[in-house]
């Protein structure tokens, strides 16, 4: 099962809690050195997912897991492959930082103190401290720091950023990219649109516990509208404009003309080649964008 | 023990070494403060007799039977209820932190998440309430002794320990009980509630069935029963009495330890 089809697969997988449908019914594959990003809003079953993946819910019915380990059944050896940086992070508060990563590092056979270093310098985090002094970003510093020190093959990153600073988001993107580039598969969930948009190859948005959309980012840029705006040195025509195809509410104004497009831009380009233009923008589509579409038009 | 099970164990320990000193130092607090007063009552015919005016019911409840004697003095002050009862809230108060609470608050979630056995960590988890518990009746037992010799109250040593040992077993059947308990659900108001509730059912079972002839038959359900109804402070305790507490303490830790792996656990 590894490698063609996927280091994470998941078939069918639905979870109940008592008659909350966290999850109802999610296929999904993840390839090997992948940044695959797992989008939704708070509620969709994100977490839900990841927990199952991680062995830490049974699932109601299908099945989930990595690298042709299932996780209810081979928890132990999946999990030796892969780190985890849980979405709601609670450590003890009685260790340091130091402590608790030497800890977590006990328990799966040693790291490398150098990396150590290296990463809590990176994410300007001081060791030292302890844990119930250290504040709500600073904590998930030391979560993100264990995702990295293992040299794990996957790694699994529940709503990573929050909490850190834009810098330190930054800072955490590369660090994905590295990580990608030294073969690890990042799958990377988020509300944050922009964030899975910079990092993610491809992205799979959940809704009410199940898949409404997947694909890479720049098909789902392909479905985003966009807003366009062009300045005519003459009389625009308008005639012309309205009848292009993919124009939502096209409006023309003196010289200006303003529309959404749900299309190709192509059309308009091509018209546009024979007018005389002042000027144009382009406003660039985000998944957010994409995002909000499906959304309306699922709801 | 492989190290990742040591680390397991270590874990927990670090977390409850400091609670655990503090129920040893109360409990010897306890213990020397009562003794300090033994020369006070040792022989005392006044005292004996004062108990002697109240009505038999009263003086077998708080088992003030026989004050004015070592066992007497220290089964009515110590071993009939506070001893036990004490170390029986420190072993289930012990559990449930380590296990239901840290659980529902989310804290075991970076643990499970590692390459580690859910029955492992349950395990470890375990393993450090019973150190503690065992840590906090060594404790006791030497305070005990060197308080009997402090205040020349003679008494076999033989049967203070064996005593000692009774409640200690008594605290790790209700200890194991919380464990069964938050293996089976991470709540830790049902761990205390269930474990802290069977407990004192028990002690009233014991202490005020025998007072009715009707009821008298029924003490021997409760495990205070089992752990002191041979009065160990006087007599040599028959071995079914440690059986009865200790097999059954296997077992409810069994059932704990492998329901954790049935079910879900819980978020933060």
């Amino acid at each position: 099962m590894d490698g063609a089809e996927g280091v994470i697969q998941i078939d069918g997988l639905v979870k109940h809690y008592g008659k909350v449908e966290a999850v109802r019914g999610i296929d999904l594959r993840v390839a090997r050195g992948e940044v695959f990003g797992f989008l939704g809003p708070n509620g969709s079953g994100k977490s839900t997912t990841i927990r199952c993946l991680l062995g830490l819910l049974r699932p109601t019915a299908g099945t989930i897991g990595a690298f042709g380990l299932d996780s209810t059944r081979d928890g132990v050896a999946l999990r030796r492959r892969l780190t985890y940086m849980p979405g709601e992070l609670r450590l003890p508060e009685r260790l340091s930082g130091m402590e608790f990563v030497a800890s977590i590092g006990r328990l799966r056979g040693g790291f490398d103190p150098a990396r150590r270093d290296q990463l809590a310098e990176r994410l300007r985090l001081d060791l030292h401290r302890h844990l119930r002094d250290l504040s709500s970003g600073n904590r998930r510093k030391v979560a993100l720091l264990l995702a990295f020190l293992f040299d794990a093959e996957l790694l699994v990153l529940d709503e990573p950023t929050n909490g850190l600073d834009p810098l330190m988001q930054h800072e955490f993107l590369g660090m994905v990219r590295e990580a990608r580039s030294a073969g690890a598969t990042v799958f990377l969930s988020s509300h944050s649109l922009s964030e899975v948009q910079r990092a993610a190859d491809r992205v799979a948005i959940l809704r009410a516990g199940k898949v409404v959309a997947q694909g890479t980012v720049a098909e789902l840029r392909g479905r985003a509208r966009q807003r366009v705006e062009v300045w005519f040195e003459d009389d625009p025509p308008a005639a012309e404009l309205k009848a292009l195809p993919d124009m939502v509410d096209p409006v023309v104004d003196d010289h200006r003309f303003t529309a959404t497009l749900s299309g190709s831009i192509q059309p308009l380009l091509g018209l546009l080649a024979r007018q005389r233009v002042a000027s144009m923008l382009v406003e660039e589509p985000d998944l957010e964008e994409a995002f909000l579409n499906l959304y309306g038009g699922a709801a | 023990m492989n190290r990742r099970m040591l680390e397991l164990v270590a874990v927990p320990m670090r977390a409850v070494r400091r609670a655990t000193l503090w129920w040893a130092l109360g409990l010897a607090a306890l213990v020397a403060v009562t003794l300090s007063a033994w020369p006070a009552f040792k022989g005392s015919s006044g005292i004996s007799q004062a108990i002697d005016q109240l009505p038999s019911g009263v003086v077998q409840a708080f088992g003030l039977q026989d004050f004015g004697t070592p066992a007497g003095f220290l089964r009515a002050n110590l071993y009939d209820f506070f001893v036990p009862l004490l170390l029986v809230v420190a072993a289930v108060m012990l559990v449930s932190g380590q296990t239901a609470s840290e659980e529902a608050a989310g804290r075991l979630e970076l643990y499970l998440a590692q390459p580690v056995g859910r029955r492992a960590v349950m395990l470890g988890r375990v393993i450090a309430a019973l150190v503690a518990l065992i840590v906090i009746a060594v404790v006791l037992l030497i305070v005990q002794l060197a308080s009997d010799a402090a205040v020349d109250l003679r008494i076999d040593t033989g049967y203070v320990l064996a005593t000692i040992l009774l409640s200690a077993l008594l605290a790790a059947l209700h200890g194991s009980l919380a464990v069964a308990i938050a293996g089976l659900r991470a709540r830790p108001s049902l761990v205390l509630g269930i474990g802290l509730g069977v407990a004192i059912a028990g002690c009233v079972v014991a202490s005020l069935f025998p007072l009715s002839s009707v009821l008298a038959p029924w003490r021997h359900i409760s495990p205070w029963d089992w752990a002191f109804g041979g009065n160990p402070l006087e007599q040599a305790t028959q071995l079914w009495r440690y059986a009865a507490l200790g097999v059954p303490s296997i077992v409810l830790t069994a059932i704990g330890v492998f329901s954790v792996t049935k079910r879900d656990i819980a978020g933060a």
